[in-house]
C-alpha cells in the first residue's frame, strides 16, 4: 500500500475531536442537557488516537 | 443556518486534507497500473470502505433520510434486500471472475467473455452515464449548499469541482478510494449525535414509534398488498425488482463499486471487499434512515414548545429532502453543525470522485486504447487518463449547469439509463455460469432487455402521477413510482435473460479454452480452508446474511 491509511484518518479525527472538545468546554452549547461538542469531541480525540497508536504500532 | 467561524474551519480543514492525500500520492503515480487500478495493492478493509463508500453520495445520504420520512423503515429494504445479499453474492461468487480473469474492467471481462461489441455497448452507456450522475450530484449538492447556506451555487459547484479535479489527477483511483475511506468515518462521526439526540428528543425508539403511523417502524408486516404499505409494493415485486434484478444488476455488474474490489491486493482480499463492506452497510438503516423517521414523528407530534421539524411545501406536503439537513439545524451546535456538513460534503465529493475515476478508466481502456489510439506507450494512456479526469469533472459541470436549467431532461437521462442497467445482471449471471452464452446472445439479449424496459414504461402509469415521457398506450397503472420501477426490472431482466439464452442455443459458443478463468466450472476454485475464518469469504457471506435476517426479523 502507498500510505498507511490509519494515519490520515487518525489525524483527521483527532484534530476534528480536540476542537470540538475546545469549543465545547470554551462556549458549553448545551443540547438536550448535554455538551453534545465536548463529549463527542472527547470520543473522537480517543478514536482518532487509537487509529494513529495502531498505525505506529504496525510500522 | 447560519455557520460560525468554526464551522467553516472544521470544512477548510477536511479539504486540505483531501489535498495534502493527492500531492502525497502524486510521485507515486509511474504508470497506468497505478493510475487506474492503484495498483491493486490495497488491503481488503480500504478496498471494502471504499465500495461502501462509492456508493454513499450526498444524494443517498438525504435522499435515504427523506425515504425515511416518506416511508419509514421499510426503506430498509434497499439495505437489507436492496443490498447485503447482492454484495454477498459479488464477493464470494463472480469476483474470482472479474479479478482472476485479470481484466482492468468490467466493460473489457465482457470482451474477455464475449465479443467487442459487447463490450462497446456497456462501455459506451456506462461512460455517459457516470458523467450525468456526476454533474447531477454536483448541481444537487450545490442547490443544497445555496439552500441551506446562502451560499453561491456557481461558486459551490467550482470549487468541489476542482477540488476533486485535483486529487484525482494527482493520485488517481488511490486517492480517490483514500478519500472514500475518511468520507465513510466523517459520516459516521458527522450523523452519529444526531440520531443520538434525535432519539432522546423522541423518547426512545418505543416514543418514537408512538409518533409516527403503525406501517412506518414495520419493515415486511404491511407488504402483503401494495395498498397496505406507504410505498405502494407488495412483496414479490421488492424481493424480485428491487431484491433481485435491481440490486444485484447494480452491487455486481456497476464498475464504479467493482473498481473498488478490483483494486484490492489479492483475489481473496478482493472477495473479501464487498462482504466487508456489508457489515456497515447493514447498520446504515441507523444513521440515515433513522434519522428521517424521527423528523417525521416530532413533525406529526412535536414536543410541548417545539415547532415541527419538517417544512412544508406550497402544496401543503412535507418537503421530506429538508429532514436531514433540519434535524442538524436543530440539534447541532456550531462545531458540531461544521462536523455534519463537512461529511455531506464529503460524501457529494467522494460520490462524484467515484464517477470521475470509472469514467476515466473505462473511457481510456475501453473506448480510447480500443478504438482510438490503440498500441500506443504506457505513459500515453496515464496522460490520457489525466485528460479524461479533466474532462469528465468538466462535462459534470456543463451537465450540472444543464441540470439547473433543465431539470426534467435530467429526469428523463436518469429513466434512460435505468433501462439500460435493468437487464445487465441477466447478461453477466448467464455469461459467467453458462459456458454456452454467445456473443451474439449477450449484445441482442441486452438490446432486447433494454427495449423491453422502455416499452414496459410506455405501456405502463403511476395512479395519479404525471409521466415523463408521453405513453404510447396504458394497459396497466401502477400505485407508486417504485412498483413501477420494481416491475419494469424485472421484465428487462426475465426478457434478457430469455432472448440471450435462445440467441445463445442458436449461435456458435466460443471455444472452451479461451473462456477459462471467465466461467464458472472452467475456472480453478480457490480454496481457502487452511484461512481464519474471518478471511473465508464463503464463512464471512453467512455471518453477513445471517445478521441481515435477524436485522429484517427483528423490524419485521
Amino acid at each position: 500500500m502507498h500510505l498507511d491509511l490509519r494515519y490520515p484518518i487518525g489525524l483527521l479525527l483527532t484534530t476534528y475531536g480536540v476542537i470540538l472538545a475546545i469549543e465545547g468546554a470554551v462556549v458549553q452549547a448545551m443540547v438536550l442537557g448535554l455538551n453534545v461538542n465536548l463529549y463527542w469531541g472527547g470520543f473522537m480525540t480517543a478514536c482518532g488516537l487509537g487509529a494513529l497508536y495502531l498505525a505506529r504500532r504496525r510500522a | 443556518m447560519k455557520l460560525a467561524s468554526i464551522d467553516i474551519v472544521l470544512i477548510a480543514i477536511y479539504g486540505a486534507f483531501v489535498l495534502a492525500i493527492g500531492f502525497r500520492l502524486r510521485r507515486q503515480m509511474v504508470g497506468s497500473a497505478e493510475f487506474f487500478m492503484a495498483g491493486r495493492s490495497m488491503p481488503a478493509w480500504v478496498a471494502g470502505l471504499a465500495f461502501l463508500s462509492a456508493n454513499l453520495g450526498a444524494q443517498e445520504m438525504i435522499g435515504m433520510a427523506a425515504s425515511g420520512a416518506k416511508y419509514g423503515i421499510l426503506t430498509s429494504h434497499f439495505y437489507w434486500v436492496g443490498a447485503i445479499p447482492a454484495m454477498a453474492f459479488v464477493g464470494v461468487f463472480m469476483m474470482p471472475f472479474y479479478y482472476g480473469s485479470r481484466a482492468r474492467s468490467v466493460p473489457e471481462y465482457l470482451k474477455l467473455r464475449f465479443d467487442e461489441k459487447t463490450r462497446g455497448f456497456n462501455a459506451l452507456t456506462f461512460a455517459v452515464m457516470t458523467v450525468f450522475s456526476s454533474g447531477i450530484s454536483m448541481y444537487a449538492m450545490g442547490a443544497l449548499l445555496a439552500l441551506l447556506l446562502g451560499w453561491n451555487i456557481h461558486a459551490c459547484i467550482a470549487v468541489s469541482a476542482a477540488v476533486v479535479l485535483l486529487y484525482i489527477a494527482l493520485g488517481g483511483l488511490t486517492s480517490a478510494i483514500y478519500n472514500e475511506v475518511l468520507q465513510f468515518f466523517l459520516i459516521v462521526f458527522g450523523f452519529t449525535p444526531v440520531v443520538y439526540l434525535g432519539l432522546r428528543d423522541a423518547g426512545g425508539w418505543p416514543g418514537l414509534a408512538a409518533r409516527v403511523p403503525e406501517t412506518f417502524v414495520h419493515s415486511w408486516s404491511y407488504l402483503g398488498r401494495a395498498d397496505a404499505n406507504p410505498m405502494g409494493v407488495e412483496w414479490f415485486g421488492m424481493v424480485m425488482g428491487l431484491g433481485f434484478v435491481l440490486s444485484f444488476g447494480y452491487w455486481c455488474t456497476d464498475f464504479l463499486v467493482v473498481q473498488r474490489a478490483m483494486a484490492a491486493e489479492s483475489m481473496n482480499a478482493a472477495r473479501r471487499t464487498p462482504l466487508i463492506a456489508a457489515v456497515p452497510k447493514m447498520l446504515f438503516p441507523f444513521l440515515v434512515i433513522v434519522p428521517g423517521i424521527i423528523a417525521l414523528g416530532l413533525t406529526l407530534h412535536p414536543n410541548p414548545g417545539a415547532a415541527p421539524l419538517l417544512p412544508t411545501l406550497a402544496d401543503g406536503s412535507y418537503d421530506y429532502n429538508m429532514a436531514l439537513p433540519m434535524m442538524m439545524s436543530r440539534y447541532y451546535p456550531a462545531g458540531l453543525l461544521g462536523l455534519g456538513l463537512t461529511a455531506l460534503l464529503a460524501s457529494f465529493m467522494s460520490g462524484m470522485a467515484g464517477n470521475v475515476t470509472a469514467f476515466n478508466t473505462v473511457w481510456t481502456f475501453d473506448i480510447y486504447q480500443s478504438y482510438i489510439r490503440p498500441r500506443q506507450s504506457d505513459a500515453h494512456y496515464l496522460w490520457m487518463g489525466r485528460m479524461a479526469t479533466l474532462v469528465g469533472v468538466l462535462v459534470s459541470i456543463a451537465t450540472a449547469y444543464a441540470a439547473m436549467r433543465f431539470n426534467n431532461i435530467m429526469d428523463m437521462l436518469q429513466l434512460v439509463f435505468s433501462f439500460v442497467n435493468a437487464p445487465l445482471f441477466a447478461t453477466f449471471l448467464l455469461g459467467m455460469f453458462w459456458k454456452r452464452t454467445t456473443g451474439h446472445g449477450a449484445f441482442w439479449g441486452l438490446v432486447a432487455g433494454t427495449g423491453a424496459a422502455a416499452l414496459h414504461y410506455e405501456l405502463t402509469n403511476v395512479t395519479g402521477a404525471v409521466s415523463l415521457l408521453p405513453k404510447i398506450a396504458v394497459m396497466y397503472s401502477y400505485p407508486s413510482d417504485m412498483a413501477q420501477n420494481f416491475w419494469g426490472a424485472i421484465v428487462a431482466w426475465t426478457t434478457c435473460f430469455v432472448a440471450t439464452g435462445a440467441i445463445s442455443l442458436g449461435t456458435a459458443a466460443k471455444a472452451e479454452s479461451d473462456l477459462r478463468g471467465l466461467v464458472f466450472g472452467l475456472t480453478e476454485r480457490s480454496t481457502d480452508r487452511e484461512r481464519a475464518w474471518h478471511q473465508r469469504p464463503a464463512v464471512l457471506a453467512a455471518v453477513v446474511l445471517t445478521l441481515t435476517l435477524a436485522l429484517n426479523i427483528l423490524f419485521w
